[in-house]
């Protein structure tokens, strides 16, 4: 049922595009067609999945390393007070601090190189997952917890099969929301340090004040991201809070 | 000897300042094997802190307390089901620690659906299912790992009247079939006199035990009997000079 809307919105952008191409020369707004066959070029000559393939190396690792650095602080800060006071602070220099003083430290210290991008994006990208996974466990439910003791469930079961299924929906969406946010800042470490990925392709193409091929990579992107939440994301997703369903409560019918 | 037995137990909780709060004061009763027990008292008064006991959850300040068997069945005021796993998956779920294969645990959870009126319904979520539904899989979950004793913390206050009389003649008939102890904790008295061979009546802050009442009348019991009735006037009575005094 979802499908129609979703259609409609993604042709309305479309469309929006169409009439400003018409309405803008191309070295402003370049049109569908102009775009669609750069962006084909550059996947025929092999180009485009070089830097595609960078890139994307660079956002998954980064990606990764969000997560443990993001799910572990958020972990100890839920579950600990004194983590919690400690822990407090770095979350917040963390949230503070503009990605790209994280980027120019991280290029100063490691080099122009993938290791930079990674600890920059990581650095960056983590306090927005600690703060979703801390609230998280401050809003479990910890009678559920009482219950698996009064069954004399062990630690490990407790923590297993009570405590990170309650976590995994706060994961996932945090996940998705740093696979965004983790993007945004390779992007911006590409255009600064690096010599491949999409960021320094758009970079390039800026410097030629090409337009279309700005246009046509940005789309490009924007494509894997969709197949990435699409084939991805919301299969896994819905695999995993299939419970959540909308199937209204069954009555007494006898 | 009595399923359950406790001689004089007490119970002291630390509070701010150094100081201690009694919950429980010389609380001394026994449940014979197979009996049904309902202890009754204004909510908050620290019943459940017996239950707690009993299940060693937590530890008695002084006095003593003794169960026939460790194998504790728990139901509490909410079902406490993890939404994520079927109903039938709920029901094993404290049994898969013991290395049953998947069809020896399916084959309980399915009998033990059963038992409480839910057949069919092994691969619902909770969620699907409505208050009264979900609070028979955590009967059936207690049921599952075949307890010495049933410990039961009002488990039929967050119901609507006409489910949780059914519910309490269902469990009754269950009762009946399986022949296990059960401790039975309400603020209700008339679901207290319906239930029971004995009722403990305990007062508040600190829970001490005000009155023991053993009722006599035979199973099945109906609804609107005029015995049980008259049985529920003179305990509320009771309880009003409880508080007089």
């Amino acid at each position: 049922m979802t499908t129609i809307p979703r259609v409609l919105s993604i042709l309305s952008l479309f469309v929006a595009w169409i009439v400003l191409s018409l309405m803008f020369p191309p070295s402003i707004v370049p049109g569908p067609v102009a775009v669609f066959k750069a962006m084909a070029e550059d996947i025929a000559d092999g180009n485009a999945f070089y830097h595609l393939y960078k890139t994307l190396l660079r956002v998954g690792l980064g990606l990764i390393l969000t997560m443990v650095l993001g799910v572990t602080i958020g972990t100890i800060m839920g579950l600990s007070h004194k983590g919690e006071v400690f822990l407090d602070s770095w979350v917040m220099v963390g949230l503070t601090v503009p990605a790209i003083v994280n980027t120019i430290i991280c290029l100063l210290w490691f080099g122009l190189n993938d290791r930079a991008a990674i600890v920059a994006i990581g650095s960056a990208a983590f306090p927005a997952v600690s703060i979703s996974i801390w609230q998280g466990i401050k809003g479990m439910d910890m009678q559920l917890v009482g219950m698996g003791q009064a069954f004399h469930l062990s630690r490990s079961a407790i923590i297993r099969k009570i405590i990170f299924p309650q976590l995994l929906p706060h994961i996932l969406a945090s996940m998705r929301y740093a696979l965004g946010i983790c993007w945004k800042i390779c992007t911006t470490v590409e255009l600064i340090g690096m010599s491949s990925g999409v960021g320094y392709q758009l970079n390039y193409w800026f410097g030629v004040f090409s337009m279309t091929k700005v246009f046509a990579w940005t789309l490009l992107f924007l494509l894997v991201m969709f197949a990435i939440e699409y084939l991805l994301f919301k299969p896994v997703e819905s695999r995993l809070t299939r419970w959540r369903t909308g199937v209204p409560a069954l009555q007494w019918a006898r | 000897m009595g399923a359950i037995k406790l001689i004089n137990v007490s119970k002291e909780h630390e509070v701010a300042g150094g100081k201690r709060l009694r919950v429980l004061e010389d609380i001394s009763f026994e449940a014979g094997a197979g009996s049904f027990t309902s202890i009754l008292g204004p909510s908050g008064c620290g019943k459940s802190t017996i239950l707690n006991l009993i299940a060693r959850l937590d530890r008695q300040s002084s006095g003593e307390i003794s169960t026939a068997g460790d194998r504790i069945g728990f139901v509490f005021q909410q079902p406490r089901l993890l939404n994520w796993r079927t109903v039938a998956d709920n029901v094993t779920l404290p049994l898969e620690q013991q290395n049953l294969d998947k069809t020896a645990l399916r084959a309980l959870a399915i009998k033990y659906l059963e038992l409480v009126g839910l057949g069919g319904h092994e691969n619902y979520y909770p969620l699907q299912l409505s208050g009264g539904m979900q609070q028979r899989v955590a009967i059936a979950r207690a049921l599952a790992i075949d307890p010495d004793i049933l410990l039961m913390d009002e488990p039929f206050s967050g119901l609507d009247e006409i489910t949780s009389r059914k519910l309490r003649q269902e469990l009754l008939q269950i009762w009946g079939q399986t022949g296990k102890t059960i401790l039975f904790v309400t603020h209700s008295i008339a679901e207290s006199v319906f239930l029971s061979q004995q009722i403990l009546i305990v007062s508040a802050k600190p829970a001490r035990i005000f009155k023991r009442l053993t009722i006599d009348l035979p199973y099945p019991r109906e609804y609107g009997d005029l015995r049980l009735f008259e049985i529920e006037t003179l305990l509320t009575r009771d309880f009003l000079g409880m508080d007089a005094r």
